[in-house]
């Protein structure tokens, strides 16, 4: 045989060889591949058939809020107004009043701004019940309680007993005022605005602590109690009947 | 027969490298393919973990229901006792 066919059978031998050695391992790879495509699909039928009624729910749900939304604003705009709904919300909920009143048909301009000159819980009060004095310029009329004298109108609501006697609240002195400019100027003492007085040193100079006396008998280990006599009790310092005493002096009243 | 040596060695320099060149670049990116399947099976069980209190929205759904209802009935309530502006 010619040696340059032999040496082709050989290369194309060798090239027959790497073929199929190298798509053996693909197919392998392929199968692989393949088992757990099938592990995937059926997770994606199971995530498809729960999601089926997720779009329905939750469009009933945003359908209901929606009618809520709308129910509110409404009730709002009814009974505030268009001006003063667009502030109230935009008071409570910064950057929401643009979204809001669509269906009630929001005016354009400018929102009064409620909520930089009254609190929240001002603002929630204010269309409740006409109490706050937010709505002392409500168009439906003056508002249920006095505003400047709301507390005093509220009290006549109730019997007051005492008010004959003298010893009601209306009766009884208004609450002193104080400072330099005072209708009644108290006394003032040497002492004021100074540090306060402390005792004399020899009146609370503390001594050595005093030595207890010995109390029992021996030990039960037999050891022999001090035969040195306690010391002599000091002498008390004379008890100052001139008022109480306490570490930083005497008090005020009893100087 | 020297054309024939030629085309022995033309087989044996380019065309074989060529055909191992390009299996093994098939291998190799059939390889990568299983490790990111691997990856999406993992997310697709912990997906259909996560869907499973989907049910649940129907619970949502009828409290929400009975929620704008009693918005809408004590709403009544106010339209009657408020005044107007």
């Amino acid at each position: 045989m010619n040696p340059a066919a032999v040496v082709t059978i050989l290369i194309v031998l060798v090239i027959v060889l790497a073929l199929v050695v190298y798509l053996l391992a693909i197919i392998v790879e392929l199968r692989t591949i393949t088992a757990d495509l099938n592990v995937v699909n059926a997770a994606v039928v199971t995530l498809v058939r729960q999601t089926v009624p997720v779009n329905d729910v939750v469009t009933t749900i945003n359908r209901q809020l929606d009618a809520g939304v709308d129910l509110l604003e409404g009730l709002l705009v009814k009974k505030a107004g268009m001006t003063d709904a667009i502030g109230l919300v935009e008071g409570l909920y910064p950057a929401a009043a643009p979204k809001s009143f669509r269906k009630q048909g929001r005016p354009k301009g400018s929102v009064p701004r409620i909520g930089e000159v009254y609190t929240r819980g001002t603002l929630i009060l204010a269309r409740l019940g006409r109490e706050a004095p937010i709505a002392a310029g409500n168009p439906a009329g003056v508002a249920i309680r006095d505003v400047r004298y709301a507390s005093a109108s509220s009290r006549l609501l109730y019997p007051d007993p005492r008010r004959e006697t003298g010893s009601s609240r209306d009766n009884l002195p208004r609450t002193p005022v104080i400072g330099r400019d005072s209708p009644h100027q108290y006394e003032v003492k040497e002492e004021a605005y100074k540090p306060r007085k402390r005792m004399s040193a020899d009146a609370v100079a503390p001594g050595p602590p005093p030595v207890r006396a010995p109390t029992r008998g021996p030990g039960i280990f037999g050891a022999k109690a001090d035969p040195t006599p306690p010391p002599a009790a000091e002498p008390e310092a004379p008890e100052d009947t001139s008022g109480r005493s306490s570490a930083m002096g005497l008090r005020p009243w009893e100087r | 027969m020297i054309f024939w040596w030629i085309g022995n060695i033309v087989l044996l320099v380019v065309v074989l490298p060529v055909v191992v060149v390009l299996l093994k670049g098939v291998l190799t990116a059939s390889k990568q393919i299983v490790p990111n399947i691997q990856a999406i099976i993992t997310v697709a069980s912990a997906a259909v973990k996560d869907l499973e209190p989907i049910p649940l929205l129907l619970t949502t759904q009828s409290y929400i229901i009975k929620t704008v209802e009693t918005v809408a009935n004590y709403g009544g309530s106010l339209d009657v006792i408020l005044d107007d502006a």
